[in-house]
């Protein structure tokens, strides 16, 4: 087990490289002169040719690329254009802010998603079944932001429920409740979508393993139908796992919608805010930290993975 | 050697193929794929003769703003700027369904390309190919998307091309399967014993059954697509205002959402439409052609 999780880390290494080259492009394919951008209009030419000469620009790509891997490693992700300010613990505080958020999403997704894809893998042709089905179509079809509104306009600005937007109550905030207050519908606007696509996935993934030649060898031997039942979900953990996997890095892409709308201070609503302040320091940081987490979280899957199907290990 | 053949056969358990409807081949499109492929026609229809048949989407009346539905005139009310909901919605069929299709093409095209080559070249053609590919699977999609628009600044084009680039992928990967398996078969053995040059067989015998796979796939990517180029237009991405486009309009009216809730809803509503269309219609063709393809990005 030991072996199989170091080799995955090993093999996470390249694609961390790719992932640096990627974003080191996205920084270099920016139309516009970072230094008058940093300067101003009224920058002297002897000024201009200082900063190009300090930020590194008349070095060959390469280079540059070698110099912002070494930067980005030792935690130094650049400084905010538009708030004068380091940019690694604003991504940081961010990023706990995302956890959080995509955690509970997550909970929810999971837990949503496994009923409803049993429930109209198990019976194919009732009411619910159907109902299932079209909730599960129809929530990976939905834009997201546009779930959010539509709770807050009922939820929250309507019945009042639910506070609107941010994490803690402005005054007399703090503590759990109150984070568990904020957190209820934007976690609900964030699951909806992942827990339509598992929905789709164990759907299919039990009706897989129900039509197994073992679900008939054992309920030919007298066994009851929950413990049938038992034995079948087993072998439905390792997809659930693939796609749970699958869904929850999406969240952490996808979230950045859901944070804009609540004005969820993670590292989406961080984003949005410098798209409109063509912020791109703290857009790149932003991308690099969500990738990593996201890298990091496929090899937590991937170690479970290990843990529960045995075959994979070798 | 038919003997051996059948005697494998016929040594097969009868459950193998289990008899449940799942696995049973349905060779008619469902009732709700029809309607699906209908809808999307619909929506095609409105997106290349709409914009002659409305008036100016851009014309407002101040004192005539924020009507609800149902007003005279104004079918759908009118926004914040007092422009007609609807004359709005039905202009920007064009560029909202142009934002979310083009970018699925492009990748269809660009993907099969990279998937087929990868899948007929030697050991390290493949692994560099699909292990570059790979790097773009360790990014959560949207926010890759985000990032290159954002880095190369607002406007269709460039959200067209960021979509483009995190599409790509995934239908490579879709290709790239499917032309391993067809490499193993014996009429591959043929056409190459045959003197076929590579390209040959890359586009004649591959690529048309490289084709069914690909083409169901991307048709439920164009239901993302959709939904994703409208979002990158509501963080302020896409188009800029005041031109009529879903993602702007839902990002323009949020803004009255406590005077005019229902307003924000409207241009959601249509591009949930188009994006369940297109998803129904892609499951549909699956089911159809009873390919299986990997999932989602």
């Amino acid at each position: 087990m030991a072996s199989y999780v170091g080799k995955r880390l090993l093999m996470a290494i390249p694609i961390l490289f790719g992932v640096s080259i990627v974003i080191f492009i996205t920084i270099k394919i920016i139309p516009g002169d970072p230094v008058a951008s940093l300067l101003g209009p009224t920058g002297s030419p002897e000024a201009r040719a200082a900063l190009t000469e300090r930020l590194g620009l008349n070095d060959p790509w390469p280079v540059q690329y070698v110099k912002w891997l070494g930067h980005t490693l030792t935690g130094d992700l650049g400084t905010s254009i538009a708030r004068r300010s380091d940019v690694a613990p604003m991504v940081l505080d961010a990023l706990a802010n995302t956890l959080i958020l995509s955690a509970a999403a997550a909970v929810i997704a999971i837990v949503l998603g496994v009923a409803v894809g049993a429930l109209t893998a198990l019976r194919r042709t009732g009411v619910l079944a159907r109902l299932g089905n079209a909730l599960a179509l129809f929530s990976i079809s939905v834009p997201q932001y546009s779930i959010g509104l539509l709770l807050i306009i009922y939820l929250a600005a309507g019945a009042g429920l639910f506070p609107v937007s941010g994490m803690y109550a402005a005054n007399g905030g703090g503590g759990f409740v109150d984070l568990f207050n904020h957190l209820i519908l934007p976690a609900v606007t964030a699951a909806l979508v992942p827990a339509g696509i598992i929905a789709r996935m164990f759907r299919s993934s039990v009706l897989d393993v129900m039509s197994m030649d073992f679900v008939e060898a054992l309920t030919a031997r007298g066994l009851s139908h929950r413990r049938v039942m038992l034995h079948a979900f087993h072998n439905t953990v390792p997809s659930l796992l693939t796609v749970a996997g699958l869904q929850i890095g999406y969240l952490l892409g996808g979230v950045i919608f859901v944070e804009a709308v609540f004005a969820w201070p993670g590292i989406g609503l961080l984003v949005y805010q410098s798209i409109t302040q063509r912020d791109l320091p703290v857009i790149q940081a932003g991308v690099l930290v969500s990738a990593l987490a996201f890298v990091m979280l496929n090899l937590v899957v991937d170690a479970l993975h290990g843990l529960v199907d045995p075959r994979i290990r070798a | 050697m038919t003997a051996t053949i059948d005697a494998t056969t016929s040594a097969l358990p009868e459950s193998a193929a289990p008899p449940t409807t799942t696995t049973r081949r349905r060779r008619r499109m469902t009732v709700s794929a029809r309607i699906a492929a209908g809808v999307v026609g619909l929506i095609v229809l409105v997106a290349i003769v709409g914009p002659f048949l409305v008036g100016d989407p851009n014309a407002g009346d101040a004192a005539r703003r924020l009507l609800p539905v149902g007003t005279a005139g104004h079918i759908l009310g009118t926004d914040g700027q007092g422009r007609d909901v609807f004359a709005r919605i039905v202009d920007g069929t064009r560029l909202s369904l142009l934002a979310g299709l083009v970018p699925v093409l492009f990748a269809a095209v660009v993907g099969t390309a990279l998937g087929v080559t990868a899948g007929l070249a030697g050991k390290w053609g493949h692994r560099s190919i699909m292990r570059t590919l790979d790097v773009f699977y360790a990014f959560p999609a949207v926010l890759l998307a985000i990032a290159i628009a954002a880095a190369l600044g607002s406007g269709i084009s460039n959200s067209i091309i960021a979509l483009a680039v995190i599409l790509v992928p995934p239908v490579a990967r879709v290709a790239e399967t499917e032309t391993r398996r067809l490499a193993d078969l014996d009429y591959m053995d043929a056409a190459r014993a045959s003197g076929a040059s590579r390209l040959a067989i890359a586009t004649r015998q591959v690529l048309p059954n490289v084709a069914p796979p690909v083409v169901v796939y991307c048709t439920a990517l164009i239901g993302l697509s959709i939904v994703y180029a409208a979002g990158l237009s509501f963080l302020g991405l896409g188009v800029s205002p005041p031109t009529a486009e879903w993602g702007l309009m839902v990002s323009d009216h949020t803004q009255y959402i406590y005077t005019a809730p229902f307003l924000a809803a409207i241009p959601a509503i249509a591009i949930l439409v188009a994006s369940v269309a297109f998803n129904v219609l892609g499951d549909g063709l699956r089911d159809l052609l009873d390919v299986r393809s990997e999932a989602r990005a």
